[in-house]
């Protein structure tokens, strides 16, 4: 018995050096960015903490970008969600005949898929010719784009489950569609819904390609001031992990707090079959 | 229900709005795209104007080398980083599918490196982790006698296929854990009760029954990593040369860098037609394997 114990426990060990190993380099981002600058090299793990390099980071230039991530990503997830969950609805409820709501969420479900690339190009000339780069509303569009699809893909299978017989006995019962939408589905797939909201705003928070692509300094995101981050500072690596920080807890709280609601969204047609 | 709503259900006009924008930002461009793939317009030469030249834009992108370069090293970097990503998933996935004290916590170390951002991931792992004269590289490669190996500079594209790997066998080990965890606990209790041991349980009963989530995990997998662009951006930006750049990322240097639009469409056109060729192909598989399954 002893023995066994024994073994578990190493296990239990093996398996937790193995959960810090593979997020070491964020595990060593965030004691970096706690660091004085002269003591970065070499890497040692015992030392004072300062919250100094978040004071010296966080000045209005970066405090600009993330505003401007906020106002994007915050507006994608409000548009996002209503038009996405009109659009589930739409899909389940709305009394279409079952191969035409099928091709109507399959077209969603690719449109999320096809690589952003096939689109920058025209895309591009057109907000050149309008004078629309680098503005907060054009990211926001092209994000619900993006994201639209994701929130029909996550919440279709919450409102799958709902059980027709609940909604059939409030329409018997007199209840108007709206009110049985409010009353009766909402409540059921409320979850649901509330994590498809963060990973939208995980996956708009995090995107580069139509960022790098359309933006440049007035609506440019946290990811873009990132990329730009290499060459413009070199190596005070104690400030660009504090900023590096900064710019991964907001998705990675949210994304951790979804997770559930991605996966069950994902494995919808493995568990079908 | 069906006879009670009139078959001009007038609450479809709801799904609209999202209609609209999702073609808005998705076909109607990709439409743009092909029509720009026939055309001749390099942007930073205004003289030359703007024609239509037919098929000439796809002739000349098959007839450069670095065209063969990206698509080898798309194909590459997706089958290499698909294999690693599956292996790890589903190992991490079966060490981490049962209780002991912590388990969680050792589930979101794992998960963590998923919801991290493109261009965090590619300028941490560039500076802290594999500079060769300051990162831990350099300490490791020290104490191990050996000289540091210059990740982004000769081995470039194994390099991106690891970072890729880190980022994305998350994904598989989530989709994969829901997988084991669906398993209906009595059945693995049955096959305990006749005597089959760990090994056996799994190999015959677990891995079986969660094929299709494995499938699924590869399926999606493939799509997304296919479209992989932000770590290579701010880690090699595709070189030394192209050497390492995939399509997407080739496809965005020609546009931006070089403002040849037509051939720049034409490298966005393929990418399209080869994901699509793909989720179509992947759609057939899973449709098979799950018509023999009944």
């Amino acid at each position: 018995m002893v023995r066994k114990k024994i073994i578990r426990a190493l296990l239990v060990l093996t398996a937790f050096a193995i959960g810090i190993g593979y997020s070491f380099p964020l595990i060593y981002m965030v004691l970096t960015s706690l660091k004085p600058e002269e003591e970065v090299v070499p890497p040692v793990f015992v030392f004072t903490p300062t919250w100094e390099n978040y004071r010296t980071v966080l000045n209005e230039n970066f405090i600009g970008f993330i505003r401007n991530s906020v106002i994007v990503t915050g507006a994608t997830m409000v548009i996002s969600l209503v038009l996405g969950v009109l659009a589930a609805y739409v899909i389940v409820f709305g009394g279409m005949s079952r191969k035409k709501a099928d091709n109507l969420f399959f077209w969603f479900v690719t449109t999320n898929l096809l690589p952003a690339v096939g689109v920058v190009l025209p895309i591009y000339l057109l907000l050149k010719n309008l004078q629309l780069l680098d503005q907060h509303l054009t990211l926001i569009l092209l994000y619900c784009g993006a994201n639209i699809p994701l929130v029909v893909w996550m919440v279709y299978s919450f409102m799958k489950e709902v059980p027709k017989e609940i909604l059939e006995a409030a329409y018997i019962d007199g209840s108007s569609r709206m009110y049985a939408f409010w009353k009766v589905i909402l409540p059921l797939i409320k979850t649901g819904i509330a994590s498809s909201a963060l990973l939208v705003f995980v996956f708009a928070w995090n995107e580069f390609f139509f960022a790098v692509s359309f933006t440049s300094v007035n609506a440019a995101t946290v990811p873009v001031y990132m990329s730009s981050f290499m060459t413009q500072q070199g190596l005070f690596w104690a400030k660009m992990s504090a900023i590096s920080t900064i710019a991964v807890l907001p998705p990675v709280i949210l994304g951790w707090l979804s997770q559930k609601t991605f996966v069950r969204g994902m494995t919808m047609g493995a568990v079908k079959g | 229900m069906e006879g009670r709503i009139a078959k001009k259900d007038p609450i479809r006009w709801l799904a609209l709005p999202g209609i609209v924008i999702v073609a808005l930002v998705t076909q109607i461009p990709f439409i743009a795209t092909v029509v720009l793939s026939f055309v001749r317009w390099i942007i930073i030469r205004p003289d030359q104007g703007i024609q239509f030249v037919g098929f000439q834009n796809f002739l000349h992108v098959f007839q450069t080398k670095d065209t063969y370069v990206v698509i080898g090293n798309t194909v590459v970097i997706m089958l290499a980083s698909l294999v690693l990503c599956t292996v790890l998933g589903t190992c991490l996935a079966i060490m981490l599918n049962r209780d002991f004290p912590g388990v969680h916590i050792v589930r979101t170390l794992i998960i963590l490196p998923f919801f991290v951002m493109d261009a965090v991931a590619g300028i941490i792992w560039k500076t802290l982790i594999l500079n060769p004269s300051f990162g831990f590289n350099y300490y490791i490669s020290h104490w191990l006698g050996v000289e540091p190996i210059d990740f982004f500079g000769s081995h470039a594209i194994i390099t991106i296929i690891m970072l890729i790997v880190w980022q994305w066998t998350p994904f598989f080990f989530l989709i994969i854990l829901a997988g084991f965890q669906g398993i209906p606990a009595d059945i693995v209790e049955s096959a305990k009760v006749d005597g089959a041991n760990a090994w056996r349980r799994l190999i015959s009963i677990e891995l079986p029954s969660i094929r299709n989530h494995i499938q699924v995990a590869v399926m999606l997998g493939l799509i997304f990593i296919l479209k992989v662009f932000g770590i290579i951006y701010v880690t090699t930006t595709g070189g030394p040369g192209v050497l390492s750049s995939n399509l997407p990322f080739y496809a965005y240097r020609v546009a931006f860098n070089g403002w040849n639009v037509g051939n720049s469409a034409v490298l966005s056109v393929i990418s399209v037609a080869i994901t699509l060729l793909l989720i179509i192909w992947l759609y057939r598989f899973m449709n098979r394997r799950t018509g023999e399954a009944d």
